[in-house]
């Protein structure tokens, strides 16, 4: 690889201004600027400072190339993925972008495309096109330049490579650098040619990641890495009871600088966490170590509300079951509270179809809270000066909500704050929330002193918004020829969106059941519900967040029904499709994975297709060496069609790094609680894989289209390797032992031992 | 207060800690600043804190950095200058990393394998790290040829 880097956003400049058309040129006067994306609405950026900009794309006179972006890079490669997109277009080596951390703004609409929350594995989907646009459109204000220069304005005599307009006729040439300035003073064309799909370059092929370099000698910075001149570190000790408050500021420890109590910071604390609740303190010391044994050692009485007694999982288990059963109907404009059923889809009369099948299927799936334990645990660094300015250092996914809260809690503008998005040691979801940079904040507030707040891992595995647990019923019926004559399907699950004051309409939490509406299988008819769970633990969006849960519960009744008809699980999914789409998934992976052939003797295989952010994916598992308190995972083939592939040795790795996320939470993943309390509090009760556990992981791509349109949605990759894994893990298992496994982890007992 | 004479790098340290049993892991990262080497569990389980210390693969959290004086240290910043370790080219040219926080770790395990005169499928059987990012396939592949 090149020099090219990825580094946190450099200080702000001074005197950048925006121009009418949408560029902006640098008080330094010889630099292109153009703001990346949706052109459209280009004139709503006038007035936005360069701090408010989330992505731009400056051409420098001295042949730079620099790409800002406002999404946070956690592993995913979306960085790399939108400098390779950007370089297509612009018709220069992908080499030779230099992508920059961006910083968030607060204006709505933002001015630019680029998102500001990364989540949804959203960030070269959502902004493919915008990319291609700000490339061409760049690209052609150069060579309008370019052209001016030469003084020759037919188009068609001008060719570009890497970066080299040539006058083809004479063999003239400028670079990009040596146009830069006077491009600065054109107005850009609303839009330009695109390269064709055919003489594509980049797009499609696999190229290394800009930032691998630095994660391989110890110099790539996450948000715990952060070094301030004259910081303290602060270690926080939370409540160990979800809904419970500080009773007393305890005193502060010997050799330590301050006890801060924090407080739930509005549009932060979800369920039990209200508003005002100080569920922690943070004790505020010298050095991380001696800070954070000052913290364990200290004793701090806290006050827990009656209600804390019946946060356990029996009673999460036992109000689950009786919604199952019984639930009130969503009514228009009624109070709805927890415990309401929302309709989200019925067509037909299932329940009179299944009534009069030649067979019946009915089972109850049920799945538990899951951490995220991102490798990086939570943490944040401030620097506050009081009343004058606010520098926060985050591992964050959600720059603007950073940005938001540090005006509301310090009360400066947003002129005064600035937000350093770090590298993200994982984020998975977790780091889309911000409690701990309101307790960062605060912290730094109190003391008024620059201070990194670190969570030790015993708090993020207990204080965490965790993957909501969920009980399913779903029943279908089949007719003599095993067609599926009706299916009726009801998810009990905490709101994800409701926890979050989202007022939920007539269909309900729409995360909560992702996965199991619209399915493509010609079910006959069908009704689908989800009922809100009143369970106030906080859950939050982890990777791939409802689909994580109703693709279990979708196909491995799916699997059932097979079963039921004595027909082969791919097969029988395949005769219930029509999609071509889907079908060729489902084709795609059963090939990777060998189904027609028999698997090597005391394997199985299991199978199952799902879809979630605009991509289908199926996987095909191969399992052996069942015992009470393991398996083995031998094999996983994954194929994807999320339609344009960018890079697809990203794709794989995220496939791979989505198995693997789903593998954990499938065979071991579980959050219990007791009084409130969440019980597995580190890695060595919240088992994870190995190396040597690691199974073979092959991943398909469907080709991308000869031609990408623009009115077919691009799917996401990030998140897509989760859902299929775990129902056809348990479709493997039944296949090889014959018992159904409705309950997930696999093995909820199982440990990991220290080293 | 004590003040400790450590060995980093190939470079003399001299830390005052509170403490003789602060672990090494803290003495690194808050009191000498080198950040590459990552707290992940705290207790011997995941090996995001791995340093090599008289060559052998250590849990520098769980390691008291008092028993660290008088040894060689070596930590990701100083497995190599310019990232030309093997392992570190080999972990380039897969394009290992994907968050990348517990790489410096794995990558210390692998060495201090390699350091032990071990190869390929005997460094995969002793590599014990934890990746939650799932990137064991491509560390195979890596390791395959060292």
């Amino acid at each position: 690889m090149s020099a090219t880097t990825l580094r946190p956003r450099p200080s702000k400049t001074a005197s950048h201004k925006i121009g009418r058309r949408g560029f902006l040129a640098t008080a330094g006067g010889f630099t292109l600027t153009f703001l990346v994306p949706d052109v459209t609405r280009l004139s709503e950026a006038e007035g936005a400072t360069p701090g408010q900009v989330n992505a731009w794309l400056n051409i420098g006179t001295d042949e730079s190339i620099t790409l800002t972006i406002g999404s946070s890079e956690m592993g995913q490669g979306s960085f790399s993925g939108l400098a390779q997109i950007l370089a297509e277009d612009l018709m220069v080596d992908y080499a030779r972008i230099h992508a920059v951390q961006g910083g968030p703004t607060i204006a709505s609409p933002a001015p630019v495309g680029t998102a500001i929350n990364t989540v949804g594995s959203s960030v070269t989907r959502t902004n493919f096109w915008k990319m291609r646009d700000a490339g061409a459109i760049a690209r052609e204000t150069l060579v309008q330049a370019a052209m001016n220069q030469i003084g020759d304005q037919t188009r068609a005599n001008y060719a570009v490579s890497n970066g080299v307009i040539t006058h083809t006729p004479d063999g003239v040439t400028r670079t990009y650098g040596q146009v830069a300035a006077d491009a600065a003073l054109l107005t850009p064309p609303s839009t330009a040619p695109l390269v064709p799909d055919s003489q594509f370059r980049l797009i499609g092929t696999t190229v290394p990641r800009l930032d691998i370099p630095l994660k391989v000698n110890g110099s790539a910075k996450y948000g715990i890495d952060v070094r301030i001149d004259g910081m303290c570190y602060a270690v926080i000790k939370h409540c160990p009871s979800f809904g419970g408050t500080l009773a007393a500021t305890p005193s502060k420890p010997s050799g330590m600088i301050a006890v801060v109590p924090t407080k739930v910071i509005a549009g932060t604390g979800r369920g039990s966490e209200a508003t005002g609740n100080v569920n922690a303190v943070a004790v505020v010391g010298p050095n991380t170590w001696d800070t954070w044994q000052a913290a364990r050692r200290l004793q701090v009485s806290w006050n827990l509300p009656a209600s804390t007694s019946s946060l356990n999982n029996t009673q999460f288990l036992a109000d689950a079951q009786a919604l199952l059963a019984s639930a009130t109907p969503y009514v228009a404009g009624g109070a709805n509270p927890a415990g309401t059923l929302y309709t989200v889809e019925s067509i037909g009369a299932p329940n009179d179809a299944i009534a009069a099948s030649a067979k019946t299927v009915d089972a109850v799936y049920s799945l538990p809270y899951v951490a995220h334990a991102c490798m990086e645990v939570l943490n944040c660094t401030v620097n506050y000066v009081a009343g004058v300015s606010c520098e926060i250092w985050a591992p964050t996914q959600s720059s603007k909500a950073v940005l938001q809260l540090a005006m509301t809690i310090t009360g400066l503008p947003a002129s005064a704050i600035v937000v350093h998005t770090m590298y993200l040691g994982g984020g998975l979801g977790r780091k889309a929330e911000v409690d701990f940079v309101s307790e960062a904040i605060q912290v730094a507030m109190a003391v008024n002193r620059p201070v990194k707040l670190m969570w030790p891992r015993e708090e993020d595995f207990t204080r965490d918004q965790y993957r909501p647990m969920a009980m399913i019923h779903a029943r279908a019926g089949l007719d003599n020829s095993n067609n599926v004559t009706g299916w009726t399907y009801r998810n009990v699950s905490p709101s994800i969106l409701g926890q979050r004051g989202v007022p939920l309409g007539a269909k309900g939490d729409s995360q909560g059941i992702e996965g199991a509406q619209s399915l493509p299988y010609n079910f006959g008819s069908r009704l689908t519900e989800w009922v809100s769970h009143p369970s106030p633990i906080p859950v939050g969006f982890w990777r791939s967040v409802g689909a994580s849960i109703n693709t279990f519960g979708v196909e491995s009744m799916i699997d059932e029904l097979a079963a039921a008809a004595g027909a082969d699980p791919y097969q029988f999914r395949r005769a219930l499709l029509t999609d071509p789409r889907w079908i060729a998934v489902l084709d795609a992976a059963a090939n990777l994975g060998n189904w027609n052939s028999p698997p090597p003797s005391g394997r199985a295989r299991g199978i199952a297709i799902g879809t979630a952010f605009n991509s289908i994916v199926a996987e095909v598992v191969e399992i052996s060496q069942v015992t009470t308190s393991s398996l083995r995972v031998n094999r996983v083939s994954v194929a994807i069609d999320c339609y344009v592939s960018v890079n697809p040795g990203q794709i794989q790795a995220q496939m791979q790094g989505g198995v693997v996320h789903g593998l954990n939470a499938a065979l071991y993943g579980r959050q219990n609680f007791v009084n409130g309390a969440a019980q597995a509090k580190n890695f060595n009760n919240s088992r994870m894989i190995r190396l040597q556990e690691m199974p073979q992981i092959d991943v398909a791509i469907i080709p991308s289209p000869a031609a990408a349109s623009r009115t077919v949605n691009i799917g996401g990759a990030g998140e897509l390797g989760v859902p299929t894994f775990a129902p056809a893990l348990a479709n493997a298992y039944f296949k090889l032992t014959g018992t159904r496994v409705r309950t997930l982890p696999f093995f909820p007992a199982a440990t990991m031992s220290d080293l | 207060m004590t003040t400790l004479q450590l060995n980093v790098n190939g470079q003399n340290y001299s830390v005052n800690v509170n403490n003789p049993d602060m672990p090494l892991l803290w003495v690194l990262r808050d009191l000498i600043g080198l950040t590459g080497t990552k707290y992940g569990c705290g207790i011997e389980v995941c090996a995001a804190c791995t340093v090599l210390i008289d060559g052998q693969p250590e849990h520098s959290c769980v390691y008291d950095a008092s028993s660290a004086v008088g040894k060689k240290i070596v930590t990701i910043e100083g497995l190599s200058a310019d990232s030309s370790h093997p392992a570190q080219q080999a972990w380039i040219a897969n394009q290992v990393p994907q968050c990348g926080y517990c790489q410096s770790g794995m990558l210390m395990s692998v060495a201090g394998a390699m350091q032990a005169g071990h190869h390929g499928s005997e460094i995969l059987s002793e590599v014990q790290n934890l990746c939650v990012c799932g990137t064991y396939q491509r560390i195979r592949q890596a390791v395959q040829y060292l």
